[in-house]
């Protein structure tokens, strides 16, 4: 009996090699390093259905950017569940796109990811009230019910700093149904998106920004692996400088690329884009930025994060902030 | 060593033993080949996650758990409620039958945020998903054990004339008793994956978690141990669950059916 049990055992562990091997094709990920034309093939992995927070990459494409530095790039439409961090890890994409938040919760688990350039200095990340409520900060929250992604770290962030204490909190399903029907009804959005819709259907929010609560991650940066980075930094460097154009592109003349987001997403109305685009603004260059500073990013603010992460128990001692990002694809900061 | 603790011994080690083994090849896949663990912890790390969220998780597996029984029992009592009349009248059955099957493939998860907006959120709506999950097989089951009775049965209680009641409560009832047990056996693992789900939807976040919090929240942080961890804490509760269900099925049929030697 106990030898038919290790035979058993060992088919288990020969189909689990199995798994791995096809799971993890060793080398290059598809379309990497192939040549057409000149042009180098490299695939940007989204973090959602392609919207205006997307918006500078598929700018970049269009205008012919990407091109211009050698570069054929695929653009890979994400949704619920893109497993981004897990596919740029494995390098099964060449770059994704994610939020400074989860480069390091990524890291924590050892995928090996590192960040390039931040379109959005601000996070979009907002909690939505109805605008006749006399809720005018976080701490008017109390008694509320507001519905919150499970488990995300702002929503971590936000109890540990003791401002959901008395708020019923509950599971965020993705509709704002329940908010437009209830005045004592509070949920998260991203300002470029559910204020809009909420507002498409008569109700006008007051949008409460998390970013004011000091926890304000990067959001929509450029990712890849270290791996990646380690074997052609020049190739990321050419995608981070065309990515940054395409960002300065979209924000001054965003017209084709939202034409080109409807076509590809057709939830995504043309109305919602722009109204996103004019959202995006002045978190991408808040005031006093210079739109050539564009995609900056800061030790102090990642430090500034990673701190926060561990305060609510998400990060480890091991994870070195500095190891997270990668500022030498970034044009110089202009000194005054 | 008496004989009926030998043998329960002989049934529990060759999955005890397989169990080790399989968790051995695990470690050691994960080690040799230097699987990351966002992709697949080793059992040690989900252990190690377990024992370091054991609070939550406890409290989660006692919340869920709650949801999973409270919604059960009302399957139980619902289901064969609806049964027992069902057995009563052709026309009820047939017109009704069909509905009950529709309920089964209800796609919970595209009626859940309107089970919110009915219920409210919170404990009571995850109930709700739970019992619209658990229900039909205690329908199916017992329906099914109190209309096909023993010929020979049937006849000798025409014969002598036995009431309607009589027929219900002295054949059909003892004679459904094992297939409601069947039915309540199924019932107790959907209970639980409904109590999850319905968790996703209708769970609060902050005052009270369950399991399907947990089992969300894992995602975006990429707690994949973590994940581990309350797949397993699920799986525990379900098992439990079954095993009650089984035992007091036994004890049941013991009692109804006693000098009924049909079976």
């Amino acid at each position: 009996m106990l030898k038919r049990q290790l035979i058993t055992a060992l088919l288990l562990l020969a189909f689990m090699a199995g798994c791995r091997a096809v799971d993890q094709p060793p080398g290059n990920p598809p379309g990497e390093g192939e040549q057409e034309g000149r042009l180098r093939t490299v695939s940007l992995q989204l973090n959602w259905f392609p919207e205006a927070e997307h918006g500078g990459y598929y700018a970049a494409l269009l205008s012919g950017y990407y091109e211009e530095e050698g570069l054929k790039v695929e653009i890979l439409p994400g949704g619920p569940g893109a497993g981004v961090i897990q596919k740029t890890a494995e390098q099964k994409v060449t770059f994704a796109v994610a939020n400074a938040d989860q480069v390091l919760l990524g890291r924590e688990q050892q995928a090996e990811v590192v960040a390039l350039m931040a379109p959005l200095q601000s996070s979009p990340r907002c909690i939505m009230v109805h605008a006749d409520s006399d809720i005018e900060d976080f701490s008017g929250l109390k008694g509320m019910t507001v519905a919150m992604g499970s488990g995300k770290a702002y929503a971590q962030f936000m109890e540990k700093q003791g401002l959901l204490e008395g708020v019923q909190v509950v599971a965020y399903s993705g509709s704002v149904a329940r908010f437009l029907e209830r005045k004592d009804f509070a949920q998260q959005g991203y300002v470029f998106s559910e204020p809009f819709v909420a507002q498409q259907q008569g109700v006008s929010t007051r949008n409460l920004m998390v970013s004011d609560l000091g926890f304000n991650p990067y959001t929509s940066i450029l990712v890849t692996s270290n791996q990646q980075l380690e074997k052609d930094r020049d190739l990321v460097h050419r995608m981070v400088r065309a990515s940054i154009r395409g960002w300065q592109q979209y924000l001054e003349d965003p017209a084709a690329v939202n034409e080109h987001l409807h076509s590809v997403n057709e939830q995504m109305s043309l109305e919602i884009l722009d109204f996103g685009v004019e959202q995006l603004k002045p978190l991408c260059l808040p005031e006093g930025m210079p739109a050539g500073e564009l995609g900056q990013m800061t030790a102090e603010r990642w430090d500034t994060l990673a701190g926060q992460l561990r305060s609510i128990d998400l990060l480890g001692e091991s994870v070195r902030a500095s190891d997270a990002y990668y500022l030498g694809g970034l044009p110089a900061p202009q000194k005054d | 060593m008496s004989r009926p603790s030998h043998r329960f011994l002989r049934a529990l080690l060759p999955p005890l033993v397989l169990l080790l083994l399989v968790l051995v090849a695990w470690q050691l896949v994960v080690m040799l080949l230097e699987i990351k663990p966002y992709l697949l912890p080793s059992p040690t790390a989900v252990v190690e996650a377990a024992i370091e969220h054991r609070a939550e998780l406890f409290s989660a597996i006692w919340l869920t758990g709650r949801a999973a029984v409270l919604g059960l029992l009302i399957s139980v009592l619902l289901g064969t409620t609806t049964a027992l009349l069902f057995s009563q009248s052709r026309i009820v059955r047939r017109s009704f039958y069909p509905y009950a099957i529709a309920l089964q493939t209800v796609p919970i998860v595209a009626i859940a945020p309107l089970i919110v907006n009915w219920f409210g959120e919170g404990f009571q709506s995850v109930v709700v998903v739970t019992v619209i999950i658990s229900l039909f097989p205690v329908i199916t089951n017992v329906t099914t054990g109190l209309t096909s009775i023993d010929e020979g049965l049937h006849d000798l209680f025409q014969l002598n004339h036995a009431s309607r009641w009589q027929q219900l409560v002295k054949l059909r009832i003892p004679s459904a008793m094992p297939s409601l047990v069947t039915g309540a056996r199924i019932a107790a693992g959907l209970a639980v994956v409904g109590a999850i789900v319905g968790e996703f939807f209708a769970g609060s976040l902050v005052q009270d978690r369950g399991l399907g919090y947990f089992v969300l929240s894992t995602v975006p942080n990429l707690q994949t141990d973590l994940l581990f961890g309350c797949v397993i804490a699920a799986t525990l509760l379900g098992v439990v669950m079954f095993a009650a269900v089984s035992l007091a099925g036994r004890h049941l049929l013991g009692r109804w059916t006693a000098g009924m030697e049909t079976h």
